[in-house]
């Protein structure tokens, strides 16, 4: 008999009618879920209405998780289409008002002094990573900032692992023309 | 090559992400989510009810309005859209009364999230007492500290050590001036 992983049965506790169970998943996941959801729009620093967006829909929905895939890949493909969305409404605000602010968060006095990297080029590869189209930004940040494996990434974007090979050389691409001095 | 290239990207990016630093606040508000799921089923619940209402109304009307009868069938016709109406109205007024009651229910929650979030950011008096004193203690030996080195007032920092001595005996504090003391009279 196969045994069932912890995630596993939360989601039957769930199913069950425990609602406990559904604050154990926001507990285990929800630093996670806000990490990649800052890493998706460009570290913007306050992603909370996302992340209580992601798990709205992770609530509505869990009864009919059916496990095909892990729980952390599950909420991870809602936090990458809540962030799409969120991008959107977003560039939606911005064109209605025409008013473009950088809400980037700075880095911190404590990791600026004691990181080489100065701020003109954090914001200079932020600025590339945020101008990468969404379906080459994803791919970047799940698998060079998330470390995911290729066959994950895959799932979650909805792809193949050959199209996922051919939008991360792409992203290459594009970062490098942004970053020459720096990739050279 | 290829791969070098891809590392040190990975490594840029990573280097870019720790600088970035975690979000402000990943907590997510459970009880704000439940709230929010059970207000979009009710709507999910009450909005297709209240389509057919419309609907059953439409038709009604509509086919009162295609037929010609005679004056028995429409009153016949005129009574039955009444009661027709009267079901509607009634089933209309329950389901508004569920969404009062389910939004009442949602505004006491909050309420009362509100209040024990509040009743949580209030100190622990006896927490906040002993932070009182811990810090009562570390500036009267932080006083006798300069006087004794700075203003080499040796008598009056023997004294304020002593003083934090008898009115903290058990403080952290209390310590300290005791090794403040013996080295004092070491020297």
């Amino acid at each position: 008999m196969v045994e069932k992983t912890d995630d596993e049965l939360l989601v039957e506790e769930f199913s069950r009618g425990d609602e406990t169970a559904f604050d154990r998943i926001v507990e285990r996941y929800s630093t996670g879920v806000g990490a990649l959801a800052n890493r998706l729009l460009g570290w913007p620093g306050e992603v909370e209405d996302v992340s209580q967006e992601v798990f709205l829909a992770a609530y509505l929905g869990l009864k009919r998780f059916r496990g095909e895939c892990s729980l952390k890949s599950w909420l991870f493909t809602i936090t990458m289409n809540k962030c799409r969305s969120h991008r959107r409404r977003q560039l939606l605000r911005l064109r209605t008002s025409s008013q473009v602010a950088d809400k980037a968060k700075p880095p911190s006095a404590q990791t600026a002094s004691t990181n080489p990297m100065d701020a003109e080029t954090f914001n200079r590869v932020r600025n590339a990573v945020g101008a990468l189209p969404a379906k080459y930004r994803e791919p970047v940040v799940l698998r060079y900032i998330e470390e995911l494996g290729a066959d994950e990434i895959a799932r979650i974007l909805g792809i193949s692992q050959n199209a996922l090979h051919v939008r991360l050389s792409r992203a290459r691409k594009h970062l490098k023309q942004h970053l020459d001095s720096r990739m050279e | 090559m290829k791969n070098m290239k891809e590392d040190e990207l990975k490594n840029l990016l990573q280097e870019i992400d720790r600088m970035a630093g975690q979000p402000g606040s990943t907590r997510v508000d459970v009880s704000s989510v439940r709230r929010r799921a059970n207000r979009r089923r009710l709507t999910y619940r009450a909005g297709p009810a209240a389509a057919a209402a419309v609907v059953m109304i439409a038709l009604s009307i509509w086919s009162t309005s295609i037929r010609t009868p005679g004056p028995m069938d429409e009153q016949k016709q005129i009574a039955s859209l009444e009661s027709q109406v009267r079901q509607l109205q009634a089933s209309t007024n329950a389901a508004m009364n569920l969404i009062h009651e389910v939004l009442e229910n949602e505004r006491r929650q909050s309420q009362l999230d509100k209040l024990e979030a509040e009743l949580a950011s209030i100190p622990d008096p006896l927490e906040e007492i002993q932070r009182q004193v811990d810090e009562t203690a570390f500036i009267l030996v932080y006083q006798a500290d300069r006087l004794h080195r700075e203003l080499n007032d040796t008598e009056s920092a023997v004294e304020t050590y002593k003083r934090v001595i008898k009115l903290f005996p058990r403080n952290q504090w209390a310590t300290v001036a005791r090794e403040r003391l013996s080295q004092i009279e070491d020297s």
